[in-house]
């Protein structure tokens, strides 16, 4: 299509660096987050390595200092969880949702800025700890009394460094959240009605009401918890009044719903990936709409299940609707599968890595199911089993699934295609090692083996499963390797994509690859929740696309 | 599409390839470091920890557990096989085969389908609440008179229990050894025991594999739960674990528990309570020329290691407890068993303990609520 118009080399853009640093394009911001994100994953997979490491036998032998030992796995959770996943999403989120809905930028492009450049002083801040004599210790919960300032306890300015940036981070949620509602809401192209709009769209679209609401309650815990250790609060300390479990309640208010922030947007990815390599459209569109409102309203309902053991919640009320939000995610399973069904799948990378999402989120949703029964969850909360669920959905489903995003836009973002081959490799790496890490930690928790330990006793029978584990963690980190060097070759000389090189359905593979600034300068007619696809068999199945009222073309609004 | 159609039919053996070689990989490089490949894989089969199921439960309630867990396993079992089979059933019957450009039907959905698949699930869970539910309403109930109570309190990092007369308060006998022979939970058989739980400092969670439950322990409020040792359990030794995270000692802190037979933990109580009792009793005030230690705890630590008094003496303890928060005592013990025990200090104060006469000898003073971290040497001579 013709953009010289809008080209960035035209239009008195400067170059380089600092180009990147003052941007407000959305597509930009959306690659920064991208890579910011990347960074944390690689950074807290190397954490990661480190616990599994001192795990593989019996003994300490590499982490000698259980407090280190500690901050390990803290800082593993809580950067894969605030500064990997949920940013990465609203990575994919801030570059492909303008896109889709034809939109020229984000509704409000320097509060977007903003939200991105919270994200790296937040995660500089967070492992600044290990700089000024140890991070947090206190697990990526931090239940208080443990993460109130006490001996034995989380002492030191690690644990404040933690809150501090996590109320940065949930901050920056927050203003993204409001900046893609409002662009949802308001900048959509004319035609492009809610009900066709592309899932992604509407998974981002449910995801940021669950940030608008759940973030600030958060919020609110860490402050009370900053208090309690620097001004004498006493909300959360028992000796003084306080009540630990209160804090409980309030952190999985937020990081319940939070974990459907973690993975609604990658469903999203999904449902925009397995159409397009189906050749067929999204089973159950509107089902699949209601089965994510579904998910984001449920998700409200079910925190306690986290705390089934406190004996301070009501349990029954928990369990069934823990069960309950099994059935839209049930829907969706379905609708996938039947998406593919008497399709044509081309079994391209990003459809891999889709398809390693469905198979091992199904684990991730049944194994879920048995800490909705909560005499079951008696027998497995906090062991080994739970590291496995949240596994298999955190990582099973939404890292599979970014991946898939990854080889899916990549083209879009670089204008070069990822090599096939690689990728592919990349893919079988990542699955084998991945079940090799988390499959055996569904039988270690069984028969046992509690989380946050950093030895065992070699009589306890949990060796053999620990070293499958270790070795399994070590070719997920193999499986980068083929990934990044793609990545390198792929930006010095890829094969050129093209606008549209899946044939895929959606807006933004109607514009150049990478799009220009203002991403378009002539948008298709859109009538359906595939107006690519409309474009291309217009003229083989002319019935199918009636034309409708007035409906021009035009361009976006402000532009 | 941008894959060219001969690349297309390799795709599959590329996948499969790529599986075989990665898979001798790993191997090699698992043979490589020295690992037991072939005693890992046989351990898998026989299943050391390798299994399915948790261990056999040793409680009442841990069967019923465990019989609900079955079902939810068979459940989770069908559903696997079916859907996994359905993905990839699907992925191999419907690839696209080389040179086929025509479009597949474009169906849109089926609402049948979207209704068939609400329901069904929703009745299996409804299912699964219901069974739940009903075990969860006999493993979570106590009766009104337990025959027996017996209270845990979890500190940074040990566990104690107290064994209450049947007021529920008065403690008849601590246990403050958590593991060994001599240490640990005693408990009868095909005996209800109600559990209490406490904790000092942060939360713990009173975890034993074999029971199939676990239960938080947070300071602040007492949690409590009933357990009754299935009779074939006797003379079973089992290991109890805190389960969340509770600092630095976390992984030590561990605890056993041991089933006895009814006449057998008669025998044990009996014995243990006769050799608790200290051995003059306190007086009711110490002679004016008594000894008088000074002790401080500050940091969940003594300043002191070393204590010297003098043999069948009175003798009196000024205790000083400088930790915001943090309770701690002074008890005195020896060879296992506790020959005095001073009240808890709950927060920053002063206690003065009065101790009757000691037989010479080498004790041990310690903190019952942190033993492994506050102890230290007093020698009566």
């Amino acid at each position: 299509m013709a953009t010289t118009a809008l080209h960035p080399a035209a239009t008195g853009y400067r170059s380089g660096l600092y180009e990147w640093v003052t941007t407000t394009d959305h597509k930009k911001i959306g690659i920064l987050y991208l890579l910011n994100s990347f960074f944390f994953f690689l950074l807290a997979g190397v954490l990661a390595l480190g616990v599994r490491a001192e795990l593989a036998i019996p003994g300490l032998q590499l982490v000698t200092d259980e407090n280190l030992y500690n901050q390990l796995f803290t800082m593993h959770g809580t950067a894969m969880v605030f500064l990997f996943i949920i940013p990465i999403l609203a990575g994919f989120g801030n570059y492909v949702v303008p896109l889709q809905i034809g939109a020229p930028d984000m509704a409000f492009p320097r509060i977007n800025a903003l939200s991105f450049w919270m994200l790296p002083l937040g995660g500089l801040l967070l492992f600044s700890g290990f700089l000024v004599g140890g991070a947090a210790t206190a697990g990526w919960t931090s239940y208080p009394p443990l993460s109130e300032d006490r001996p034995l306890a989380s002492t030191g300015p690690g644990q404040d460094l933690w809150i501090t940036a996590l109320i940065l981070i949930g901050t920056s949620s927050i203003l993204g959240g409001i900046n893609f509602l409002v662009t949802i809401f308001k900048m959509r192209a004319p035609g492009l009605t809610l009900f066709r709009m592309p899932i992604l769209v509407w998974t981002v679209l449910v995801t940021s009401v669950l940030v608008v609401m759940a973030t600030p309650v958060i919020t609110s815990a860490l402050i009370m918890l900053f208090i309690d250790r620097n001004y004498g609060g006493a909300f959360f300390d028992p000796s003084r009044g306080g009540d630990p479990v209160l804090y409980q309640n309030i952190f999985w208010f937020y990081s319940h719903p939070a974990v459907y922030v973690m993975v609604l947007p990658a469903m999203g990815m999904i449902s925009e990936i397995l159409p397009v390599f189906s050749r067929k459209p999204l089973f159950g569109y509107k089902a699949f709409v209601f089965a994510t409102a579904a998910i984001g309203a449920l998700g409200f309902s079910v925190w306690a299940h986290h705390m089934f053991t406190t004996g301070s919640v009501y349990l029954p009320f928990f369990s069934l609707m823990t069960f309950l939000i099994a059935v839209p995610t049930g829907v969706k399973m379905f609708n996938w599968i039947f998406t593919m069904w008497r399709g044509k799948l081309t079994l391209a990378t990003p459809l891999l890595f889709a398809l390693g999402f469905l198979s091992m989120f199904l684990i991730g949703g049944i194994n879920g199911a048995f800490s909705a029964s909560v005499p079951v969850d008696f027998a497995l909360h906090d062991t080994y089993w739970v590291v496995a669920h949240l596994h298999y959905v955190l990582f099973g489903g939404s890292v599979f699934g970014v991946f898939a995003g990854i080889y899916y836009w990549f083209p879009k973002m670089t204008g070069r295609m990822l090599g096939e081959g690689l990728g592919k490799f990349q893919f079988v790496l990542m699955f084998i090692g991945f079940n090799l890490t988390f499959f055996p930690m569904h039988m270690l928790g069984l028969s046992g083996m509690p989380r946050r330990i950093a030895d065992y006793d070699a009589a306890a029978g949990w060796t053999d499963l620990n070293v499958a584990a270790t070795i399994g963690g070590f070719l997920i980190a193999a499986s980068m390797i083929p990934f990044l060097w793609n990545v390198f070759v792929s930006l010095r000389g890829g094969k050129v994509a093209g606008d549209d090189p899946w044939e895929a359905n959606t807006l933004e593979w109607a514009t150049t690859s990478p799009p220009p600034p203002y991403n378009f300068d002539r948008l298709p007619e859109i009538r359906s929740e595939r107006p690519l696809f409309d474009l291309r068999h217009a003229k083989a199945t002319p019935a199918a696309t009636p034309p409708g009222p007035d409906r021009t073309q035009q361009l976006p609004p402000g532009h | 599409m941008s894959l060219s159609p001969r690349t297309r039919p390799a795709t599959g053996m590329i996948v499969a390839g790529l599986f075989v070689v990665v898979v001798l990989l790993a191997l090699a490089l698992a043979v490589a470091v020295g690992i037991d490949v072939a005693g890992a894989l046989r351990a898998f089969a026989s299943g050391s920890a390798a299994s399915f199921f948790p261990p056999d439960a040793a409680t009442s309630q841990g069967d019923e557990i465990r019989s609900l867990y079955d079902i939810v396993f068979i459940f989770a079992a069908v559903i696997f096989i079916a859907v996994e089979g359905l993905i990839i059933w699907t992925v191999v019957r419907y690839r696209r085969k080389p040179g086929d450009d025509d479009l597949p039907p474009q169906t849109h959905g089926n609402n049948l389908a979207e209704i068939l698949w609400t329901v069904i699930p929703t009745v299996i869970v409804a299912y699964l609440f219901f069974i739940s539910w009903q075990t969860l309403n006999s493993v979570d109930a106590v009766s009104e008179q337990p025959e027996m109570q017996v209270r845990a309190t979890a500190g940074q990092f040990q566990w104690t229990f107290d064994y209450l007369a049947d007021d529920g308060e008065t403690i008849e006998y601590t246990q403050f050894l958590p593991t060994g022979e001599n240490g640990g939970l005693f408990a009868p058989v095909g005996v209800p025991i109600l559990m209490m739980l406490e904790s000092p400092d942060v939360n713990h969670a009173f975890y034993v594999p074999r029971f199939l439950f676990k239960r938080d322990v947070i300071p602040g409020q007492t949690n409590q739960f009933e357990f009754t040792i299935n009779e074939s359990e006797a003379g079973q030794t089992m290991r109890g674990q805190c389960a969340e995270l509770c600092g630095i000692g976390h992984r030590a802190m561990i605890f056993d528990v041991h089933a006895l037979t009814q006449a057998d933990f008669a025998t044990w109580y009996d014995e243990v309570r006769a050799s608790a009792q200290p051995s003059g009793g306190p007086p009711a005030s110490l002679p004016p020329n008594a000894t008088i230690i000074d002790i401080a705890a500050q940091n969940i630590q003594f300043d002191q290691r070393e204590l010297e008094v003098p043999a069948s003496q009175a003798f009196g303890i000024n205790f000083v407890n400088q930790d915001n928060g943090i309770p701690h005592d002074v008890a005195i013990s020896q060879d296992g068993s506790l020959k005095f025990n001073g009240d808890d200090l709950p927060t920053v104060g002063e206690i003065s303990y009065q101790i009757g006469p000691l037989e010479p000898g080498t004790y041990d003073f310690l903190c019952t609520i942190h033993p492994t971290t506050m102890t230290g040497t007093l020698t009566v001579k």
